[in-house]
């Protein structure tokens, strides 16, 4: 990999929602891979930092919106992992590459694609900065 | 062993132009373990489905990937298509290339397709048996509470058969009740006796809850009567304990007192046969500090209405808005004016001080748009309805959230109307939210219908140990049993000495939570493992 | 005589509500829906989180009916209506119409190529909107040459899986029940029986719906004269409710128009947004915590607006009586929403006749008495949803789980009786 963005898609709202985009036809670019999940708290450090280890760009975890998580504290635990692996890449020195947390319903195809826009947009500044 | 994976490739209808499936199918057939590939134009049709099974006999294959549409509606037939071959329906993966690849992209997606599909067959290759089993539960119900909500909700459970017990607090059944008999035609002795009498009931009073284990279909109920206290099993508890009544919230400082009483003493003296003295005029007032004035404004115009019949005074409303939105309140809002009760909204604070023993409320009325100051015989305080006393202790004892307010049943949209995060446990009526009438019949016969799908049959299909504690890599951190959100997680004994996590199959839904946050990664979730998800990471980019 | 079916009319949230009850406890369903597409409204509204959930409930439709969809003990009937019922609680007989869809709704495969072919300009076959469940292309009569007299035949030659058939007449089923469960929501307030508000004259006047619409479509709040986003706005509440046709609170109004307020203001912290009102309803679970939060970032009007025009300019004109002030005021705003209530559907008298059903007052379906919220005149016919009453989301829900709670409950007395009779014989 080296420029694709791996995310993490809870299966009750952000793969629904990645469908819905798909279904209006809302374009994105190619380099988005999902996986897949029963809940974004099955997310833990060593999924992202594996991610970051085989060459990704950047790396998403999408769940549900704040408080309307279907395992009620999933979401809120990977916001938790997610500021813990920025942590972790940070010491071992790869904090230029994107990692964030967002959360959406399975009806807001129109937000994926502002996730996904923010986050090419977050590689290509910090490739720049290089 | 090898395993033997076959990819079936759906071009949905030969509609999907911008995947090169010849190409795609080549080198999908290079794919380590892959055996055979085979490409199709409608796959989830008829046809297509008897094709599949076929070939999946011919060349035995042992796991499918199917690259297609979306999982999200056609899981379910595939699965089905490999059980009807003899094999787990586990062993499956989708590769979504139409709605996240085809779809999706402008231009050729090629790539992207077989990386998808290498993802699957990564996924897949590590894939577990999972079998189902039939576990059986304990068919009946534990009904916390004594009002209104608890004695119907215990009836409804005998019609369909299932035996309750109704547990309460005080030494008598009835709740608020008689209280609000008189508005809603019901009659208190008679439903009170009718629970006596139905013999799928049984009735213990002065009964406390004082300790909940176990988990849906098979939860140890600690129950303390005086200084007894005994062990029952229960299948599913619902909770109907109710709410209290603040009245003259601490932020408006008014003292109850002869002239200045409550919704609850007026009902009284109207009800009482002769009074000493009619009061000629009676104010109201709510919706100041507490704007969630369903309940206040119900009692304030059937109260209203009852005060004009009866004694015929004048009568002022104060209030901010007059909060109508349940079913028939509009209307009884518009009967109680055209009897000539009068509303007075505002918006500040009205100030309210005693003046030769009647009640002055001075007020900025906003209809009329100046000061106005009445004296009344008789106010009627404002009440807040606040959880009852024992809410906190309660939910920290079952491990279950309240909402903001500090009333039962966290408010995610999910949980609505009656469950919590405990399957099996419900809350109903008054103590998780300011019901109507309407709303809290609905309660009762909603959880009634909730119970009977989790406990009739007499037993619960589950995934056998999808999430498993490996016993030995189990450091007894409590950690997993204190994240789980569904309380899922207990502490057993094995050989007599050390004791380990072990999660239900009755309880789990799945999440992965615990087997994120395990330090020891004691905790394995089939078809979701650190492995499965981390194999999936390595075929992207691979080519 | 089976009394384990029970027939669903109306796949709304309740409809889905009350079939999944019965489904999960055992119980076969049939679901027969009017439209092509399940969900009802709910599907159809936009999702109001703004960093954190609103609680508006909808992003539960999608669940509801993903499970309906694919239950093995709901039979789905899509562009189905009841015509006739006979028979008496545990053994109805109905008369189920279907009519013709011309695409088969389980062969068709979303492929599109239909749609390609198609010569017609707006097409006559096209896709369903995005969230529509099922999935399946649809036939316009209206559009389509061959209802013209036209022999064209493009789409049923591109069609790879046959799912397109033109000699199709509606079909007629029967169903042997033992309870029915009418399910059939609401009509939303034609906004232009008001015609003095603007709405149909002035194109930035817009319902609540349309919003919720508009926020689904485009992802943004989205102009319809020139795609901007508006800055000031302003929603007048009670249209269509709690006036001289209509004596009750829709009781989704005044929430919706606050969390949609909360929408526009996180999305653009400068727009400026007035609500007016006559009571503003807050009460319930999942609003309080909000409250507080409108009360600072929106303006509130007691006092409803009397008259919308449009400037020579295209903005909007709210003639109201400000009634604090005691005076009429004058305002300009880029947009209004009126937030129209729930009415009762239009055909809910042709329902009643044909299963002997009443009408309340106020034109919804009337229950028998006020200690049975699901229960009608009829034996073993029960009513969820809005139908019934206005309802949001969640109470919409429970009341179907409930009308499917009363529903188990007579049928089990039923055969219970039944089974008594027969031993005793």
């Amino acid at each position: 990999m080296n420029k694709e963005i791996v995310a993490f898609c809870c299966e009750h709202s952000a793969y629904p929602a990645a469908d819905l985009a798909g279904k209006q036809r809302l374009c994105y670019p190619q380099n988005l891979r999902i996986i897949r999940v029963p809940c974004a708290g099955r997310i833990d450090a060593i999924h992202i930092l594996k991610a970051f280890e085989k060459g990704a760009a950047a790396v998403l975890v999408l769940g549900c919106e704040d408080g309307a998580c279907h395992h009620i504290t999933g979401n809120t635990r990977a916001k938790e992992r997610v500021k813990y692996s920025e942590m972790l890449l940070k010491e071992v020195g790869i904090d230029n590459r994107p990692v964030g947390m967002f959360n959406l319903a399975p009806n807001e195809p129109h937000k994926f694609i502002r996730v996904l826009n923010e986050m090419n947009k977050r590689i290509k500044e910090s490739r720049e900065a290089k | 062993m090898e395993t033997k994976i076959g990819v079936f490739i759906c071009n949905c209808g030969g509609s999907i132009k911008n995947i090169n499936f010849d190409a795609a199918r080549e080198k999908v057939a290079k794919i380590p373990s892959v055996t055979c590939v085979n490409l199709s134009s409608n796959l989830c049709l008829g046809e297509g489905k008897e094709k599949m099974l076929s070939y999946i006999k011919e060349e035995n294959i042992e796991r499918v990937v199917v690259a297609a549409c979306s999982p999200e509606l056609k899981e379910h037939i595939f699965r089905q298509v490999l059980e009807g071959a003899g094999l787990n329906g586990h062993f499956f993966s989708m590769a979504n290339i139409r709605e996240q690849c085809s779809w999706a992209h402008e231009g050729d997606v090629t790539v992207k397709a077989v990386e998808l599909i290498k993802m699957a067959v990564n996924r897949i290759r590590l894939l577990q048996p999972v079998e189902k089993k039939e576990l059986s539960v304990n068919k009946e119900v534990l009904v916390v509470g004594g009002g209104f909500p608890a004695i119907s909700s215990a009836l409804q459970f005998s019609r369909i058969g299932l035996r309750t017990t109704l547990l309460e607090k005080k030494p008598n059944l009835g709740g608020k009740l008689r209280e609000i008999e008189g508005f809603y035609s019901l009659e208190t002795s008679s439903m009170i006796g009718a629970v006596e009498e139905d013999e799928n009931i049984e009735i213990l009073t002065s009964t406390e809850v004082v300790g909940v284990e176990g988990k849906i279909g098979d939860f140890t109920v600690r129950i303390r009567k005086g200084a007894e206290e005994i062990l029952r099993n229960f299948g599913a508890i619902v909770f109907a304990t109710g709410y209290e009544t603040e009245v003259s919230p601490q932020d408006f400082q008014l003292k109850l007192g002869i002239n200045i009483i409550s919704q609850e003493r007026l009902a009284q003296m109207l009800q009482a046969s002769s009074v000493e003295r009619k009061p000629e005029s009676v104010g109201f007032i709510y919706d100041v500090s507490d704007e969630n004035s369903r309940l206040p404004t119900l009692a304030t115009l059937n109260n209203a209405l009852t005060l004009k019949e009866r004694w015929g005074s004048e009568v002022y409303v104060f209030c901010k808005n007059v909060k109508v939105d349940s079913e028939g309140v509009e209307k009884l809002y518009r009967e109680v004016r055209e009897h000539g009760v009068m509303f007075l909204k505002f918006d500040e604070k009205p100030r309210i001080s005693a003046e030769d023993g009647r009640v002055k409320i001075e007020a900025k009325d906003i209809l009329l748009g100046e000061d106005v100051t009445l004296t009344c015989d008789l106010l009627v305080a404002e009440e807040k309805l606040v959880p009852a006393e024992e809410t906190e202790a309660l939910s920290t004892l079952l491990n279950i959230r309240t909402d903001s307010r500090g009333f039962y049943q966290d408010e995610n949209v999910h949980l609505y109307p009656v469950s919590s995060e405990r399957g099996g446990i419900f809350f109903i009526g008054g103590c998780r939210s300011d019901l109507d009438f309407q709303r809290a019949l609905v309660d009762v016969s909603s959880v009634v219908m909730g119970v009977y799908k989790l406990l009739s049959p007499g037993k619960i299909l589950v995934e056998a140990e999808r999430v498993k504690v490996d016993r030995q890599k189990c450091r007894t951190c409590l950690t997993c049993i204190r994240v789980c959100p569904h309380s899922a997680i207990q502490l057993v004994r094995v050989d007599n000495e050390k004791e380990v996590a072990e999660i239900s199959d009755l309880a789990c839904d799945g999440c992965g939570i615990c087997a994120a946050i395990c330090p020891a990664k004691a905790i394995n979730f089939e078809g979701y493992s650190d492995e499965q998800i981390v194999a999936q990471i390595e075929a992207i980019g691979a080519s | 005589m089976e009394t384990r079916d029970v027939l669903v009319i109306g796949a709304g949230i309740a409809g889905l509500a009350s079939a999944l009850g019965l489904a999960n406890g055992g119980f076969s369903v049939y679901l027969i829906e009017k439209e092509a597409a399940v969900g009802g409204y709910a599907a159809s509204f936009c999702c109001k989180a703004t960093d954190v959930c609103s609680k508006c409930s909808v992003c539960v439709a999608p669940d509801k009916i993903k499970e309906a969809v694919i239950h093995p003990q709901i039979t789905l009937l899509t562009n189905s209506t009841i015509k006739k019922l006979s028979g008496e609680l545990g053994d109805f007989r109905v008369e189920i119409i279907q009519q013709p869809r011309y695409i088969d709704v389980e062969r068709c495969i979303a492929c599109g190529l239909c749609t390609e072919v198609c010569p017609t300009e707006p097409k006559a076959v096209y896709p369903p909107s995005a969230e529509a469940t099922p999935f399946s292309y649809i036939l316009d009569e209206g559009l389509c040459l061959r209802f013209k007299g036209e022999d064209c035949k493009l789409c049923r030659e591109s069609c790879p899986t046959k799912a397109i058939e033109f000699e199709l007449k509606s079909k007629k089923q029967e169903l042997s029940v033992g309870a029915i469960i009418v399910a059939t929501g609401f009509e939303v307030f034609d906004a232009r029986e008001k015609g003095s508000l603007g709405y149909g004259r002035c194109p930035n006047v817009l319902t609540g719906l349309d919003l919720e619409r508009i926020f689904n479509r485009e992802g943004y709040l989205k102009l319809p004269t020139n795609g901007n986003e508006p800055k000031k706005i302003a929603f007048v509440q009670c249209v269509g409710s709690r006036d001289e046709n209509h004596g009750y609170c829709s009781q989704i109004c005044c929430k919706y128009a606050m969390r949609l307020a909360g929408l526009v203001k996180y999305k653009d912290a400068d727009a400026e947004v007035t609500i007016f009102y006559i009571d503003l309803q807050t009460a319930g679970k999942g609003f309080a915590q909000f409250y507080e939060e409108y009360k600072e970032s929106i303006r509130f009007v007691q006092g409803v607006p009397v008259e919308i025009s449009q400037t020579s300019s295209g903005e909007l004109e709210v003639r109201y009586e400000d009634i604090s002030q005691g005076k009429v005021c004058r305002e300009i705003f880029d947009l209004v929403t009126l937030s129209v209530g729930i009415s009762p559907r239009h055909d809910s008298w042709n329902l009643a006749k044909i299963l002997g059903i009443n009408l309340a007052d106020q034109g919804f379906f009337d229950i028998k008495d006020s200690l049975g919220p699901n229960e009608t005149n009829v034996d073993g016919v029960f009513l969820a949803g809005t139908c019934q009453g206005p309802k949001d989301i969640p109470d919409s829900i429970a009341h179907g789980m409930s009308a499917a709670s009363k529903a188990i409950q007579v049928l089990s007395e039923f055969a219970s009786r039944r089974r008594g009779n027969q031993r005793g014989h």
